[in-house]
């Protein structure tokens, strides 16, 4: 009895041993990714459908085995916004051995800089802004910079104002994010771009901005230049309503013409803002479901096969981080296509020669992402939008700013 | 001329909803010393209870905000019975640690929801054309947000002046052992003190949401801006709110109105109230209206 005892024991942990010498060789190749950002806590609002998009879109990848059998892994992680937690996420995800990373905010990118150096994994954050790409070598913007986005509102101002130069202000959030674009824009201004920056004006939690409207009125300004998120933007734009003095027409003299960068529109905006959203005039470079396209169809498509609710289906920040997704896929794919491994450093590579013919166009963007060692901002091509009876519409066509380079 | 009258109108405005909003810290604080760092959140809640009977369940405005104050009433009165009554006595520091992790549940609960990171709005209800009167104006939804505010503070002036329950409120925080020897149940007061907080939060949630649309974040904020109200009014005073409300709200007022953009200067109506705020306390530590508690040893 005792002998059969041990030979069954004998054969278990043979049994063991083959299942796990073979479980490699059975086990699907798996290409780690991994995101962390703000689910909860600050700018969730844009983080939360972010987040969807990122994970429908790698989702969609490993439901229709787009790399056969490999899979892409992506696990996400809520940071609330808060940087020491997602250096801590970074850590663990380094420890789990990806091999491209998705952040989000401005903040923690900029201070985790120097781990991605170090660590010399290619980076792409939902942050635009243009001091990441500063004595950096790994970090790739989607689209086009904070930066670029108010210069190519501010030429759009320029070039459809009538008569005399425009006297514009800037409306921004009070931190690295909102204060980026200043600098760049006065530098624009000093290089030729035809504008009077009057004002920059740093929001608070402002429940009244009657005395900040009346003033820029009373410095003659016309534009009001927004970097910010959509709340305050709405409470300026409902303060100015009943003051009466958004402009009816663009530029309209007497009245003030708000614009605003990326994260200051889309639907939350009008959400939040009512009908005092409507002449309201913003950029991004993504393409939005109100305006119909093969991109905007597979958004909604994707959206609608994994259960999103309307609002997120709609949301410019779940086609934000959809493009993320596809990109770092896309990336992977053209990796494989060269029979190389899926490395760090092929990855970065094959962003780095992103470009001319290698560009992507992944279909929910009014242009090309194109990289070089020298170009880290993905596409460059700005669309502009306005409230038309509660939709964003584009205005013109979709452009490079002069004064970004 | 006008220009200052409508900063005088715009600086009311904000000073009575900042009043409004830091009235649950004075309520709770007046009765049982305790400050509540979750009051924001109970602000959050309120203006987003009053969303979701209005436009889910389609009950009328008015209703709607009447009935989201009773029932964050019941929200606040159980969470006081869940989780504070068990630290009467206790150090206050160790009330105040609990109110901090009571901000976290409730941050929490709220995430669960879809309000934690969905932007809403509340429907126009209120015609788009201001009240103007001479060129200086006041939208529908700020009238009635002063209104309701002023009338509210006015109904909890009365109470705790002139019902049996209010003095027996002001009882307790002055002196818990005495009041419980006269027949007072402290507990109960406290109780009573947390769901009158809830229902002025609530109140307050209901137009600051209306004004500012519905973002948690924006939303909850308030329990933090509106800390230094109720520090300059004195922690105990209800008057000492709305005085201190209206001064910081025509502070922020004139300071963006005649300082920032002259000179050089930027940012000055958010910093001129807390300079003011700080030469105040150092002359009247304890708020323009705090009781001064004289201990005779």
């Amino acid at each position: 009895m005792k002998h059969q005892h041990k030979w069954m024991i004998q054969v278990l942990v043979a049994l063991i041993l083959c299942l796990a010498m073979a479980a490699p060789s059975c086990a699907a190749e798996k290409y780690k990714l991994a995101l962390s950002l703000a689910i909860t806590g600050p700018t969730s609002d844009a983080g939360a459908p972010y987040s969807k998009g990122v994970e429908d879109y790698i989702r969609y990848v490993n439901d229709t085995k787009m790399f056969k059998d490999a899979v892409v892994e992506c696990p996400i992680r809520d940071d609330q916004y808060q940087t020491d937690i997602t250096k801590r996420n970074f850590e663990e995800f380094l420890s789990d051995g990806i091999v491209l990373y998705l952040n989000y905010s401005t903040g923690s990118t900029l201070a985790l800089k120097k781990d991605f150096e170090e660590e010399k994994i290619p980076v792409i954050p939902a942050s635009f802004h243009a001091g990441n790409l500063e004595d950096s070598h790994y970090i790739f913007l989607p689209i086009a910079t904070y930066s670029s986005q108010c210069i190519g509102l501010a030429e759009y101002i320029a070039a459809n104002n009538k008569g005399g130069t425009p006297q514009v202000a800037m409306f921004i959030h009070p931190s690295a994010f909102g204060r980026g674009p200043v600098d760049d824009l006065k530098k624009a201004i000093a290089a030729g771009l035809k504008m009077d920056m009057v004002e920059v004006v740093e929001h608070g939690k402002d429940l009244d901005n009657t005395a900040m409207l009346q003033r820029l009125l009373s410095k003659k300004v016309r534009y009001v230049i927004c970097q910010t998120v959509q709340s305050p933007v709405a409470t300026l734009l409902k303060d100015a309503q009943r003051l009466g003095v958004i402009a009816k027409t663009f530029g309209e003299d007497g009245k003030l013409t708000f614009v605003g960068a990326h994260y200051t529109g889309g639907n939350d905006l009008i959400e939040l803002a009512g009908s005092a959203a409507e002449g309201f005039y913003w950029t991004t470079s993504y393409t939005l479901t109100s305006e119909p396209g093969p991109g905007t169809d597979f958004q909604l498509m994707l959206a609608k096969k994994y259960s999103r609710d309307d609002k997120t289906a709609n949301s410019h920040n779940y086609t934000n981080g959809m493009m993320v997704a596809q990109l770092a896929v896309e990336t992977i794919r053209r990796v494989k296509a060269k029979n190389l491994k899926v490395t760090r450093e092929n990855l970065y590579n094959e962003l780095n020669a992103m470009n001319g013919a290698n560009s992507y166009s992944p279909g929910n963007t009014v242009g090309p992402v194109t990289y070089s060692p020298t170009d880290h901002a993905g596409v460059d091509t700005l669309q502009i939008y306005s409230v038309q009876k509660g939709v964003f519409k584009a205005v013109g066509k979709p452009f490079v700013p002069k004064f970004a380079k | 001329m006008t220009y200052f009258f409508q900063l005088v109108v715009s600086g009311i405005v904000v000073g009575s909803i900042y009043a409004l909003a830091g009235l649950g810290f004075v309520l709770i604080y007046k009765s049982s010393r305790v400050l509540n760092i979750a009051h924001g959140q109970i602000i959050a809640a309120g203006a987003f209870i009053t969303y979701a009977l209005t436009v889910w369940l389609k009950v009328p405005l008015y209703l709607a905000f009447f009935l989201s104050m009773g029932l964050t009433f019941f929200l606040a009165m159980s969470v006081e019975r869940v989780f504070l009554r068990r630290l009467i006595g206790e150090p206050i520091i160790s009330v105040i640690m609990v109110t901090i992790g009571l901000m976290s549940i409730l941050d929490g609960l709220i995430y669960l929801t879809p309000f934690g990171t969905v932007n809403y709005s509340f429907p126009e209800f209120f015609p788009k054309t201001p009240v103007d009167f001479h060129g200086v104006s006041i939208s529908w939804t700020q009238l009635v947000g002063v209104t309701i505010t002023f009338l509210l503070i006015a109904l909890f002036s009365w109470f705790f002046k002139r019902s049996t329950v209010g003095i027996s409120m002001r009882a307790v925080s002055d002196d818990q052992l005495a009041s419980m020897s006269v027949g007072i149940s402290v507990p109960r007061v406290f109780g009573l003190a947390w769901a009158l907080a809830g229902m002025s939060a609530a109140a307050a949630g209901g137009i600051i949401g209306n004004i500012t649309g519905l973002n948690f974040e924006t939303l909850h904020a308030f329990g933090i801006i509106v800390f230094p109200v109720v520090i300059l009014g004195g922690l105990d005073s209800i008057i000492g709110a709305v005085v201190a409300g209206i001064i910081m709200g025509l502070i922020q007022q004139f300071a963006a109105g005649y300082l920032d953009g002259h000179w050089g200067l930027n940012g000055t109506k958010d910093v001129l109230p807390y300079v003011i705020l700080l030469i105040i306390l150092l002359f009247k530590p304890h708020g323009l209206f705090g009781t001064h508690e004289i201990e005779r040893v």
